[in-house]
């Protein structure tokens, strides 16, 4: 199997990813008023804890993205098509920013809580390292002209450094870590978990959204690039 | 930080939001652009 018809700009998607973002705003607001106004804050991080409210958000989501990136990925590798492969560029894109947004919320949040803005602690050390992978395969993706073998080698980087993200969540149980163990609904009081379940859906419909309208930009760019070129000498009027 | 509970620190509590939806309607607002350059583009190419 190979690579062959180019997937075209749907019209429906743009409608969806519209109405996706309008109701995160929506949720991002609500949750974020909750998170920073009614929600109590916590014993001993005092009001620096409202931090949690979009920095574990961010954090689900953002493994949740590049988790759709090494899906995607699969399929270039085995379905060889070129919609997964801007699928792929969509949810790589999303998933560095929002790795990165991670790790500035974390260091603002460890500033005031453990005194430094940066620990070469597991977690953050293995976070770094994830976010610099998917950077590089952004990167490669932005230097590869042929198509098929851009595909082709992002799709394995993407699967390679995918590695990395079950690091990150387990880190925290494997090492001794500075950072806490993962929150759940039995470990945060019921009061904080509607403001960060509300925060959670509201970036995970913004991110379905973005993903959408990126992935139709790469499919368009694809296009640009695939089309034929015109010929040098015009053939007018069908006279040689 | 007094005997290990933290006080105050509302400036890194607006200072994460305000860069959280800061870089996502930064983001969001750079798709929207690149997708309409885009769509630009291909209108013209089919001109």
């Amino acid at each position: 199997m190979a690579f062959d018809a180019l997937p075209q700009p749907s019209v429906k998607a743009p409608k969806v990813a519209a109405g996706l973002i309008a109701a995160a705003v929506v949720l991002l607001g609500v949750g974020s008023y909750i998170g920073l106004f009614v929600a109590p804050p916590e014993h001993f991080m005092g009001e620096v804890q409202r931090i949690m409210y979009v920095h574990v958000p961010t954090a689900w989501n953002a493994m949740l993205a590049l988790t759709f990136a090494f899906v995607s990925a699969l399929f270039v590798a085995f379905k060889q098509d070129w919609k997964w492969d801007a699928r792929l560029e969509a949810w790589l894109e999303i998933g560095v920013v929002l790795s990165f947004l991670l790790c500035m919320q974390g260091s603002i949040w460890a500033k005031p809580t453990w005194g430094v803005w940066w620990d070469w602690d597991p977690r953050l050390t293995t976070t770094a390292v994830l976010c610099f992978a998917f950077v590089g395969i952004l990167a490669l993706r932005r230097f590869v002209e042929d198509p098929v073998k851009r595909a082709t080698w992002s799709a394995v980087a993407t699967i390679v450094a995918y590695v990395d993200v079950p690091i990150v969540y387990f880190s925290v149980k494997w090492w001794n870590s500075l950072h806490q163990t993962q929150s759940t609904p039995q470990t945060v009081s019921s009061a904080m978990v509607t403001p960060l379940r509300i925060n959670a859906f509201g970036i995970l419909f913004l991110m379905i959204g973005l993903a959408i309208l990126r992935s139709q930009l790469a499919r368009r760019k694809l296009a640009s690039e695939m089309a034929a070129p015109l010929p040098e000498t015009a053939n007018v009027g069908g006279v040689a | 930080m007094t005997g290990g509970i933290v006080v105050g620190g509302w400036e890194f509590v607006w200072a994460a939001y305000g860069l959280t939806f800061l870089a996502l309607g930064a983001f969001g607002t750079s798709i929207a652009l690149r997708l309409r350059a885009a769509k630009r583009q291909s209108a013209e190419e089919e001109r």
